[in-house]
């Protein structure tokens, strides 16, 4: 019931949509309660998915999406989850997401109704594609051709709080750029430069907070789910989602300059156009099965041609309005050797080389393999050896841009800075020496305490310290790039000064790792409702009588016969003992033991980013 | 300065940036790829003691031996041909026998591939796309795998 009340609600709200673009511009009729129907189809793709989420919550199997993904005796998060757990649900999760955008857009103000009207009616073209593709390709609601008492259950991966809410933070970002896309395109179409530069700055600050937020959801499960001991492994799909996630940098750094009488537009527009691009290119590359990875649900070769057909059309048409219709007012840009905007352009061209090289890096093997039928992989390294020198620039450039002026080539307060910069070199130098030299190392610790140091003196020698709302407002740019700061230098700790130990145990062993002690006290097994669990636990002897235990083993899920690994970290504020259980021969464990420094520093990073984001959406 | 001639200057940092991104990529690409290749594809044309690559194909029955906790010997099979692999490290969740598998790593001599590190399938129907179109090719598929 739940299922057919969902399907005919997405069919009407496709329907609607449909109605709304035939009466403007085939009928065009006036008086019609043009954001009344807007709402009612947002409303009506909400009710959609909350009718199939209803469906998985009480596991009605009569459902063949649900009996294909998902098993009675699961907690009821699982559930939920499970409704973006496979490849239909995330599908109307999408539809989900840009119908809430639509929604919320329909009640911003201080904009031209017309504008709004244009924005929103391509927002419910892009609705009325997916749309399509969702009915046609891959249907949610679908009816079980057989009676069954019992579901196929949930990937176990999947089967984690982190990577519950993953998806649909992920998708509030890479749909949020449709709202930018639409408003650009509106934009231009109107011919209205100045205010909706103001409102796509809104918009694509949240979607690029929610992005941030998702992709390192994302990357912390992976570390401490997939139990490898890394949290970024430059796998297709978190390369499709950092691409986007670059660009949108781009964007929301140039709209900035829209703040002095400069304005970029036409890079804006297509800033904008390319972001939202990425997105739909990152979920047709994912979503296509053309990728292997633990994101691809299922390879299906139609449902990968509609999407592509979707994105060559969004692309084609979004390009096509941008290269067709000119602004009409263009400011010249002024552009000194070393004022803001320029530095604003340098840092914009690098995203969008880096940008560039991540997609090649990831459809290089596709390219090759339709050219000559060779199979290859691009792996990590290539990355690492690209994106990353690529970004030094950016990176040195950041920690003064934001104190740089609009108008000369003056730099306040330059003399503090070169002294600053002397000094943290010279202390990072002895530093890296006393410990093990690493280019690397020196090169990611220096940038990332130099961007850290630069934003705090530009705070105190620039502003007045207020403890209010505007005062965090104006100096949210540089709180934004202390936290890069502080995520520069808990990657590269984490990459160059990571250690790694192997030991063969036995219960009760006791062994020590640098000057930590550690006890193997022993290996439990337990039944949980829906798995089973072996857990080795270890004691740590911290000190000063603190003993804390963490435990590292694997869960075995009887309904899908599949284990998965469950690693064992203690977190310690400037490093993280990462504990993984091999395997077992004559009572003797294989555990492999790996130091990560400063990793908490990744997170932290991102959090002050996020903040930032936030705080940003609230400045007008 | 003129406002031109710092733009001059702009451009030309813009195109050096450019060039040198270029320069790097080409660079990293021939050295960064691994070719992959199933068991009966690795003829005298492509086979060099120590290149990287990678193999896929199935783990072979009866095949899977315990050295001790951390090293194991087993052998990728395509049907066709099989290829003996040494792994010391952590095998993954979802490695076992007659399932399949893909291995990174590169001959130590004509015989024995040293795997460096060794990805299962992700779930029961799980099979990359790339083993897959092999597989079909070989007759060796089974309807049960999507």
């Amino acid at each position: 019931m739940s299922s057919l009340i969902g399907f005919l609600s997405l069919v009407f709200a496709i329907g609607i949509n449909f109605y709304l673009l035939i009466s403007k511009y085939i009928f065009k009729f006036k008086n019609l309660p043009f954001y009344l129907f807007i709402r009612l189809s947002s409303l009506l793709t909400l009710l959609s998915f909350f009718a199939l989420m209803y469906a998985y919550i009480v596991s009605d199997f009569s459902n063949y999406n649900v009996f294909q993904n998902s098993h009675s005796n699961k907690p009821l998060i699982y559930k939920i989850a499970g409704t973006w757990g496979n490849h239909e649900g995330s599908m109307l999760l999408w539809m989900t997401v840009l119908s809430i955008y639509s929604f919320f857009f329909s009640f911003t103000k201080n904009i031209e109704d017309s504008f709004k009207r244009s924005t929103l009616l391509i927002q419910a073209f892009i609705h009325i594609m997916f749309g399509l593709f969702v009915v046609l390709t891959s249907n949610p609601f679908l009816v079980n051709s057989i009676f069954v008492e019992e579901g196929l259950g949930l990937n176990p991966i999947l089967q984690d709080p982190g990577l519950a809410v993953h998806p649909p933070i992920l998708y509030a970002g890479y749909v949020g750029y449709s709202i930018v896309f639409s408003i650009s395109i509106a934009g231009l179409f109107q011919n209205r430069d100045d205010e909706w530069l103001h409102v796509a700055k809104k918009w694509s600050l949240i979607s690029w907070t929610f992005l941030t937020g998702g992709i390192a959801l994302g990357s912390y499960w992976a570390y401490y789910e997939l139990g490898w001991g890394g949290w970024w492994f430059w796998d297709p799909v978190e390369n499709v989602s950092l691409m986007p996630w670059i660009a949108g940098l781009a964007l929301v750094h140039s709209l900035m300059m829209i703040r002095g009488e400069q304005a970029l537009i036409r890079w804006i527009v297509f800033l904008s156009i390319l972001c939202f691009s990425l997105s739909v290119f990152g979920t047709f590359l994912v979503r296509s099965g053309i990728l292997t990875s633990v994101h691809s649900f299922a390879a299906d070769s139609s449902r990968g041609i509609f999407i592509l057909l979707i994105f060559f059309i969004i692309t084609g048409f979004g390009f096509l309005v941008f290269l067709l219709k000119e602004p009409k007012k263009s400011y010249s840009l002024k552009l000194l050797l070393i004022n803001k905007a320029s530095a604003l352009v340098i840092n914009n061209i690098l995203m969008v080389i880096a940008t560039l090289t991540i997609l090649l890096g990831t459809i290089y093997p596709i390219i090759i393999e339709v050219l000559n039928n060779k199979r290859i992989s691009v792996g990590g390294p290539y990355f690492n050896s690209t994106v990353i020198p690529i970004m030094i620039p950016g990176f040195l450039l950041m920690s003064v841009a934001p104190i740089l002026s609009w108008q000369t080539n003056k730099i306040k307060n330059s003399k503090l800075y070169v002294l600053a910069f002397i000094f943290l070199s010279v202390a990072v130098l002895i530093q890296s020496f006393y410990l093990t030299f690493n280019t690397w190392g020196f090169i990611g610790i220096l940038i990332g305490s130099w961007i850290i140091l630069a934003s705090i003196i530009a705070i105190f020698f620039s502003y007045k310290t207020k403890l209010n709302i505007k005062f965090f407002q104006i100096i949210n740019p540089h709180v934004a790039h202390i936290g890069v700061g502080i995520a520069i230098i808990g990657i590269t700790c984490s990459s160059v000064l990571k250690s790694e130990f192997e030991f063969n145990l036995n219960e009760g062993d006791k062994f020590e790792i640098y000057d930590t002690k550690i006890l193997f006290k022993k290996i439990e097994t337990k039944n949980e409702i829906n798995f089973q669990s072996l857990r080795a636990k270890f004691l740590f002897d911290l000190g000063n009588k603190e003993i804390k235990e963490i435990q590292a083993g694997k869960n075995y899920y009887p309904v899908s016969k599949m284990i998965t690994s469950e690693a064992g970290i203690l977190h310690q504020w400037y490093r993280d003992i990462y504990f993984i259980l091999g395997d077992q021969k004559n009572d003797q464990w294989f555990v492999k033991v790996l130091i990560n420094p400063f990793v908490s520093f990744i997170w932290l990073g991102v959090l002050i980013m996020i903040y930032s984001g936030l705080i940003a959406v609230t400045r007008r | 300065m003129s406002l031109r001639f710092q733009r001059l200057v702009l451009i030309l940092i813009t195109l050096t940036m450019i060039l040198a991104a270029i320069l790097l990529i080409l660079n990293n690409v021939r050295e960064n790829i691994s070719y992959f290749y199933t068991p009966s594809e690795i003829n005298n044309s492509n086979f060099a003691i120590d290149k990287r690559m990678r193999i896929g194909g199935f783990v072979e029955k009866n095949s899977f031996n315990k050295i001790s906790s951390s090293s194991f010997r087993f052998r990728i099979t395509d049907e066709k041909k099989s290829i003996a692999v040494t792994f010391n490290g952590i095998l993954p969740d979802l490695f076992r026998e007659g399932q399949g598998a893909v291995i990174e790593g590169f001959f130590v001599n004509n015989i024995t591939f040293n795997a460096t590190s060794v990805f299962a399938k992700h779930d029961e129907n799980y099979m990359p796309a790339s083993i897959k179109k092999d597989l079909k090719n070989t007759g060796y598929w089974n309807k049960k795998y999507k």
